[in-house]
């Protein structure tokens, strides 16, 4: 596969190096004469250019890219690229980073964008993840937002000890994917008990996140 | 705050603060007519815009990053000015994009005024946008996607030229990329009895149309120009004074 990413810093440089342990080409465009590095990220091809200048991404041949990552730290910069990569080129897979959570709404089709990357927002979710214990935490949405993966800590002393999966009355449009154990991965079948510790794992489209909310509190007394 | 005493009625928060908020005084333009334009950007071009639509009446909104920037409007502006950035939805809904008539997005970065005019027209419904950019190529992407530009470099570009070279012409339209100009072309007396398309070959224009005693006329290759024309030539920016250079000297004999 053909990438371009827009901006060599130390996030579109990783993401480079990561790209081409896996085989892919990579391409970066970087405007900070400064900032250019082939020796770090060997086997790339660099192109010193603002990746917002159409006559700079026509010379780099975007057209021929399979994916643009819109890596760099300015979110009206990544809003750009995207848009022209997507209007101008036609590049089959757009992402771009989103650095100010107060500019993700921005982060869409509308903009070229397939799928926004908001660093914020990740560490957020990875956080409460690992802190809370009994309430629902959004890890991910799916599908530019048609669903996330959804999930809950059950407490030692959960009331849903022992209950077998099949008593949990879930809505339509969520399925529990996976109990963690323990260092176990179980698939979980109808008949399989529920202990204190799980960490369940959801899917689940957005508008039903309460049911599936309400699903785990019915055990409660 | 010391910076701010100056202004004296300054409340500053963070990130989106509303430095002033006067009503508009002395008004003599009706209710109806007047249209509330909200402006980002606070440069020169911006301040300009943002008083000149306050002469004539307007209610003003200018959205900047920098405070300082404010002093560009000087103590007569009336109009709102907020501080933030120009596509942030806040800071538009407290400048009041929502009753906004017209949208002028003139800031000096390409990228947000690109943003801004779009989040203004799609998000917020704003019937008349318009955004400054300065690079002529993206100026063409986001004309085909609906958003008038004023495009700066060839403006600028041909203007100096005309004003830097003796004998230079008015461009009588232009187009809002800037790029293409339609213009009145002296001919030299010559090229009466030549055709059209011979003038179009010799100089590299089209030829739009012809004045011929008041009455305008369509030419087409054949067409043979007379004398007390006048030509309306239609010509690449940039090309304008070569082309003005060349339909004035007598033309070739035919070959």
């Amino acid at each position: 596969m053909r990438v371009t990413i827009a901006g060599a810093g130390a996030v579109g440089r990783s993401i480079a190096a990561e790209l081409l342990e896996f085989g892919h080409q990579v391409m970066l465009i970087e405007r900070d004469p400064d900032q250019l590095d082939p020796h770090e990220v060997e086997g790339a091809e660099w192109v010193l250019a603002d990746a917002c200048e159409l006559a700079s991404l026509e010379e780099a041949g975007l057209e021929s890219s399979d994916v643009v990552i819109a890596a760099t730290g300015d979110d009206k910069v990544n809003l750009v690229v995207s848009l022209l990569a997507k209007t101008e080129f036609a590049v089959r897979r757009v992402v771009a980073r989103v650095n100010n959570p107060r500019n993700e709404w921005l982060f869409t089709e509308a903009w070229g964008v397939d799928v926004a990357v908001s660093t914020p927002r990740m560490l957020a979710a990875m956080v409460e993840e690992a802190v809370s214990v009994g309430d629902l935490v959004r890890l991910m949405t799916l599908r530019q937002g048609q669903a996330n993966l959804v999930e809950v800590t059950l407490p030692a002393d959960t009331p849903l000890a022992g209950q077998p999966v099949r008593q949990l009355q879930l809505p339509a449009n969520a399925a529990l994917v996976t109990i963690l154990r323990g260092g176990q991965v179980i698939v979980p079948q109808g008949d399989d008990a529920l202990e204190g510790g799980d960490e369940l794992l959801f899917v689940a489209a957005a508008e039903v996140e309460p049911d599936v909310r309400a699903a785990l509190d019915r055990h409660r007394t | 705050m010391g910076a701010l005493e100056a202004y004296g009625h300054v409340t500053a928060r963070r990130g989106t603060a509303v430095v002033s908020r006067y009503g508009f005084l002395g008004n003599r333009r009706p209710r109806s007519d007047r249209v509330h334009v909200v402006i980002m950007g606070c440069g020169r071009v911006g301040a300009g815009l943002a008083l000149a639509l306050e002469r004539l009446g307007h209610d003003v909104a200018v959205i900047d990053q920098s405070l300082q920037a404010f002093r560009r409007l000087g103590a007569d502006f009336h109009g709102q000015q907020v501080r933030g950035s120009g596509f942030d939805r806040q800071v538009l809904i407290e400048a009041g994009i929502e009753q906004a008539g017209a949208f002028a997005a003139v800031s000096n970065g390409d990228n947000s005024n690109i943003i801004s005019a779009r989040v203004a027209r799609e998000t917020f419904g704003v019937a008349h946008v318009v955004a400054r950019i300065y690079d002529p190529k993206r100026a063409a992407v986001y004309e085909r996607l609906g958003i008038p530009t004023v495009a700066t470099v060839p403006w600028t570009t041909d203007r100096f030229l005309r004003m830097l070279l003796p004998g230079g012409v008015e461009a009588a339209w232009r187009d809002p990329s800037g790029t293409v100009a339609v213009l009145q072309l002296p001919l030299h007396e010559g090229w009466a009895g030549r055709t059209v398309g011979d003038l179009e070959e010799h100089t590299g224009v089209r030829i739009a149309f012809i004045v011929r005693f008041g009455t305008g006329v369509l030419p087409n290759h054949n067409t043979v120009v007379q004398a007390d024309d006048q030509v309306y030539a239609a010509a690449v920016s940039g090309t304008v004074t070569d082309v003005t250079t060349m339909a004035a000297i007598a033309p070739q004999t035919t070959n």
